[in-house]
């Protein structure tokens, strides 16, 4: 064992943390530096508004924008009520025993299944089972239940974070437990559940292997009509063009890559504006 | 002199753990009855389970009857006892929000207010007599949270006062205080005794005997002995008594 002196050894750790750090770094700014580059100059008002011609290698991406929009809209919207008041029935009524234990760990545990898993899944119960088809409702279904397990999550802590002197002094005053959910916990624990949310939005929004099977197709000649329809999105386009059509044009693959990574990052971005925002006016 | 409380052989256990053994007490109409004892001598899980709080934990295991006006009060609905028997904590817990809706808060939700109209005279009312209005009057709309501990206290107290309660139980309500916003905390209870009943739990025996109509004496799940405050002070019956208010122990 060599000895080092303190100061050699603090110079060490000190560089083998800096370094970890860079190494973590890195290739995120390499990635985004290289779609930027080979990406911004596709960005065009026309690339994102009209429709893909001559096999996707000119034209724009509108429907895969559109029909990410409607399925990641229509997944929150089914999973953000379901998994609040999940959340709140675990957190505010039910007792803590050996059932609800287990029903907490198996939620936490939902959250770590393969989305891959979830795209099959949705694809024998939403599309086949339910004879739903492909299309914008089996995607956005198979998204929810995806990130329902999320959403309860995030919701639990937000509703742990208001403290349980609120609820002790609103029920000694005779306010019944559901008043006192619905006039102190829920206001106080709102800006979590938001922020919650958006990251959740962020998240759903680049997932492909979900809506592979449930929601997308390769090429779809209008715009979305109804939630029956079936749908192009941003991300399995992204697969499609760099992957399916042979001589693609790199700007169009860097350019849908870039529109993906600009929504995402700025649903994440707003997450992060909202945070600060609520922390700023939190009341206690 | 009428009975408000009466207590029959209540005994509360935590999780096997018993910390009151058939209790028998009672509390008369429109007195202050304090109640001092050491640390785990069971006077806050007495005060506690006179509104039901106690109900919240799941550990929490009861035996015997507390009547309230001859009503058992394990039989009535929860909401209702709560707001006959209101409890102030020992840290003052003001609701997120303004002074103005922190008062209305209670009385809103239970329905007591009909008109608009009513919640301005029912806010000053019940700040006039925590003796806050004047202190607070200028700022209704700025929040509760902002207030100082003693303040914060009482609006904890008009609270209380807004849903018009028949009982007040207090929690060691100056632990976290220092001496002046004491003093006024006492004051109005004092004052309030003219309206209301009060069980006041103090660790703070001098305090007991300036508040106090009547004193108990718990330790370690038992009443020792109960009776006129200044009886109980001057010439107490039990060598345990004596030795705890004199401080030779606790």
């Amino acid at each position: 064992m060599i000895k080092l002196s303190p100061k050699l050894s603090q110079k060490l750790s000190y560089s083998i943390l800096f370094l970890a750090t860079i190494l973590a770094i890195v290739p995120v700014v390499v990635i985004i530096f290289t779609i930027i580059k080979n990406g911004a100059s596709a960005i065009t008002w026309d690339f994102l508004t009209s429709m893909p011609k001559d096999g996707m290698r000119t034209g724009g991406i509108l429907p895969a924008v559109l029909g990410t929009f409607s399925i990641v809209t229509c997944a929150i919207s089914i999973t953000l009520p379901i998994g609040v008041f999940a959340a709140i029935y675990l957190n505010e009524y039910t007792r803590n025993n050996l059932l609800t234990r287990i029903i907490k760990l198996a939620i936490v545990n939902l959250a770590g299944v393969p989305s891959v898993v979830y795209g099959l899944f949705g694809l024998g119960i939403f599309v086949m089972f339910l004879k739903l088809g492909v299309s914008v409702i089996a995607g956005a279904l198979t998204l929810s239940i995806m990130e329902l397990p999320v959403i309860i999550t995030t919701a639990r802590g937000a509703l742990n974070s208001v403290p349980y002197s609120f609820r002790e002094a609103s029920l000694s005053l005779g306010v019944s437990r559901w008043q006192t959910i619905r006039h102190i916990v829920l206001p106080n624990a709102l800006p979590g559940i938001l922020t919650g949310t958006i990251l959740s939005i962020a998240r759903i929004s680049g997932e492909t292997a979900p809506i592979l099977f449930t929601a997308s197709v390769f090429y779809v000649p209008h715009l979305p009509h109804s939630i029956f329809d079936q749908v192009m999105t941003l991300p399995y386009h992204l697969y499609i063009v760099s992957t399916q059509i042979p001589n693609m044009p790199k700007k169009i693959i860097f350019g849908t890559a870039l529109v993906l990574l600009i929504m995402v990052l700025t649903i994440s971005f707003m997450a992060i504006i909202a945070r600060i925002y609520f922390r700023k006016h939190r009341k206690w | 002199m009428v009975d408000k409380i009466k207590v029959e052989n209540l005994s509360c256990c935590y999780n096997k753990k018993c910390v009151l053994d058939s209790l028998n007490i009672n509390v008369i109409q429109n007195e202050i009855l304090s109640i001092i004892g050491p640390a785990n001598s069971g006077k806050t899980t007495f005060l506690r389970t006179l509104n039901r709080m106690n109900d919240l934990d799941v550990t929490y295991l009861r035996k015997g009857e507390v009547y309230l006006d001859n009503d058992n009060i394990f039989n009535m609905n929860m909401e209702n006892l709560r707001k006959r028997v209101g409890m102030l904590f020992a840290m003052p817990i003001p609701l997120p929000m303004s002074i103005y809706e922190n008062i209305i808060y209670a009385p809103k939700r239970l329905g007591l207010i009909l008109k608009k109209s009513e919640q301005d005279a029912i806010v000053e009312q019940a700040l006039r007599d925590a003796s806050l209005w004047n202190e607070v009057k200028d700022r209704l709309d700025s929040s509760a949270m902002k207030m100082s501990g003693g303040q914060q206290q009482r609006l904890c107290i008009a609270r209380i006062l807004a849903i018009n309660p028949e009982v007040i139980l207090f929690d060691e309500p100056c632990s976290g205080l220092d001496p002046i916003s004491t003093a006024k905390v006492e004051e109005s209870m004092i004052e309030l005794k003219q309206k209301y009943t009060i069980v006041l739990v103090t660790n703070n025996v001098k305090q007991a005997s300036r508040v106090g109509d009547r004193t108990a004496f718990f330790l370690m799940g038992n009443l020792i002995e109960i009776d006129k405050t200044d009886k109980l002070f001057i010439s107490p019956k039990e060598r345990q008594t004596e030795d705890y208010i004199t401080g030779r122990f606790g």
